[in-house]
């Protein structure tokens, strides 16, 4: 209380006292905002943590999904249990860990049977400190929701960068030869699908707020791009014409989109806005032109185009002007997509009789090849940009598989038997 | 001056306490409600089926409503191409010298083209060179004076092959432009 006193022989002062609760929040707060990993760095270690079950009935599910996921991301060491000295019972005390070197604690506890009520807690052994403490309530049918909530936010904590734990992927799958729109969790949990109408349908493209999807679908003989509004669960032809008319990416607008069609003959580019029902033409070449990836601060598109010979990555602005070309290596480069960052391109590329996953900087410098096994294709990167989606054959059949961004990982994450590609990650 | 004083001890209590808070960095929020619009946990294994409206939508103006039925057998040979290729190839033009003359004999009918590729590449670029196939078929029955209105085009890129063997055989068998009559339905 010292400093209280000190303070208050000294009221007068009252404007230097101001300066002084500044400096003392300046000094509060960086203890606050340690950063654990510093994913930026290359010569980042992975962050040692403790992950006890939960306490309760579902507490060892739940500490399982949390510890899966902080694993996919490969900037965490979930210690072995075995090796802890404190118990789940005892209080937290970091003189149990910091020997051990581990840097973060989970500890919690989970209770009811039917309405699950989840307590967590993370602690800082180095700073002998809570860093976390909140509580979650959920239906224990989202268990699996639920607990990825609670890796995101120990994610947070010790990233200062939000995870993408509760993202979810969109893509096509093939059952009894018809084809529709899917979706699921990003560790591949929880596949729904809807009942749409007609067999054939393409890669879906998200909205920029995850609440709707657009995708081509062939009815009637005609291919049309559609709508599917996830909250009212209802579809709506956006887009129709002469041709092929094949749904491309969102601009940020959130209205707005690219897409191809070959209602004036060879496939060009086009941008539509929903709204206003407006149509605009970008490209009007005699080669083919597919596959409009809008950059993610809308300015650029990347495409495909054959107007070299071949198909090959070209970037425009989103007007249509200062066309160039990317890729030169090898002579079949189709499926760009932007990181979220917009400081790379991935594509599928034909090199050794496959169809391997590349990146590539927009300028085409520094060309990196993720993929070895198989054909793989549309890939589709996650929205913190630190994983990738895409579809493989590489075991015989078409799945939907993910890696980290520069390859590591990789592992499929749609079942056995169902036929599964067109993987788009959704943006939240 | 007293009242100043108290004013102060309350504002270093208050601030002290939320400086306290801040060290500790405990975040004693009170529950995160869980979306309940996320309630899509299922096994891996079980897929749900989610039911969708179609709601009505403007159709574009220059889309015509086809009201022709298929005939199931086509009575023209496939035109094949080579790998990312939409040339016809001189053996072909006879089968097409005979299609246009079969079509100007036969009035009632339309003659739909579909355009067809091998599973290499992908199917979004596919689409297009199975349209630009169909394409270069219709324009040579147009020059050979078939009216293009007796002709419809439909690409189905890599979606529909003829058959599914990873062959050089089978590919090229899979990359064809495909004739349908279609007969004017009811």
């Amino acid at each position: 209380m010292k400093m209280k006193d000190w303070l208050l022989v000294n009221a007068r002062y009252a404007g230097k006292l101001f300066l002084l609760l500044v400096v003392f929040f300046l000094l509060a707060v960086p203890s606050g905002a340690k950063v654990y990993i510093d994913i930026t760095s290359p010569a980042f270690k992975k962050l040692p943590v403790a992950i006890f079950d939960l306490q309760g009935e579902d507490g060892e599910e739940i500490s399982g999904i949390i510890r899966e996921d902080l694993d996919f991301t490969g900037l965490f060491d979930c210690v072995d249990r075995a090796s802890y000295i404190e118990s789940a019972s005892e209080p937290f005390n970091p003189k149990n860990w910091t020997p051990l070197g581990i840097e973060a604690v989970v500890k919690g506890a989970v209770q009811g049977e039917k309405d699950l009520r989840v307590t967590i807690t993370l602690f800082d052994p180095f700073e002998a400190r809570e860093i976390l403490k909140k509580q979650y309530k959920a239906e224990k049918g989202l268990i699996r929701a639920m607990s990825h909530s609670i890796a995101n936010d120990i994610y947070a904590v010790l990233l200062k960068r939000p995870g993408i734990f509760r993202t979810r992927i969109a893509f096509v799958a093939e059952r009894e030869g018809a084809k529709g729109i899917y979706i699921m969790d990003w560790d591949g949990h929880g596949i729904k699908k809807f009942g749409l109408k007609g067999t054939l349908v393409l890669t879906p493209h998200w909205a920029p707020d995850g609440t709707k999807i657009i995708y081509s679908s062939e009815r009637g003989r005609h291919w049309s791009i559609y709508m599917l509004d996830f909250i009212s669960m209802t579809e709506k032809k956006v887009f129709s014409s002469r041709g092929v008319n094949m749904a491309g990416d969102f601009f940020p607008d959130g209205d707005s989109f690219s897409f191809s069609s070959t209602r004036e003959g060879t496939s060009d580019l086009y941008v539509f806005a929903v709204d206003k029902k407006r149509l605009k033409r970008l490209t009007s070449s005699y080669g083919i032109e597919v596959t409009p990836a809008v950059s993610p601060d809308g300015k650029d598109i990347a495409f495909v185009s054959d107007r070299g010979g071949s198909p090959q990555i070209y970037i425009m602005r989103s007007n249509g002007r200062n066309i160039r070309r990317v890729t030169f290596e090898g002579n079949y480069n189709t499926s760009p997509s932007w990181a979220p960052g917009g400081d790379r391109l991935v594509f599928s590329g034909r090199s050794n009789g496959g169809n391997q996953i590349f990146t590539v900087k927009p300028d085409g410098s520094d060309l990196q090849r993720l993929t070895e096994k198989g054909n793989n294709e549309e890939p589709s990167f996650s929205p913190d940009g630190r994983y990738i989606a895409f579809s493989s054959d590489r075991d015989g059949t078409k799945g939907v598989y993910i890696m980290r961004a520069n390859g590591e990982s990789q592992e499929k994450i749609t079942p056995e038997g169902l036929r599964a590609f067109g993987p788009r990650w959704s943006p939240n | 001056m007293r009242g100043f004083r108290i004013f102060l001890v309350l504002i270093l209590i208050m601030t002290y306490g939320y400086g306290c808070k801040q060290r500790v960095i405990t975040q004693p929020e009170a529950e995160q409600q869980i979306q309940p619009q996320e309630e899509i946990t299922q096994p891996q294994e079980v897929i749900i089926e989610q039911k969708v409206t179609t709601v009505e939508s403007v159709e574009s103006k220059d889309i015509q409503t086809t009201n022709y039925v298929e005939t199931k057998e086509a009575i023209f040979k496939d035109v094949l191409f080579d790998f990312d290729r939409y040339t016809i190839k001189e053996s072909y033009k006879p089968v097409l010298r005979a299609a246009s003359s079969w079509l100007m004999e036969n009035p009632g009918v339309k003659l739909s083209i579909e355009g067809h590729c091998d599973d290499r590449g992908t199917n979004e670029y596919n689409l297009a060179l199975g349209d630009r196939r169909a394409k270069a078929v219709r324009d040579y029955l147009v020059s050979l004076g078939v009216p293009s209105s007796k002709i419809d085009i439909l690409s189905y890129g890599e979606e529909r092959p003829l058959c599914m063997e990873k062959t050089e055989d089978c590919r090229a068998r899979n990359r064809r432009a495909h004739f349908v009559i279609l007969s004017k339905g009811e």
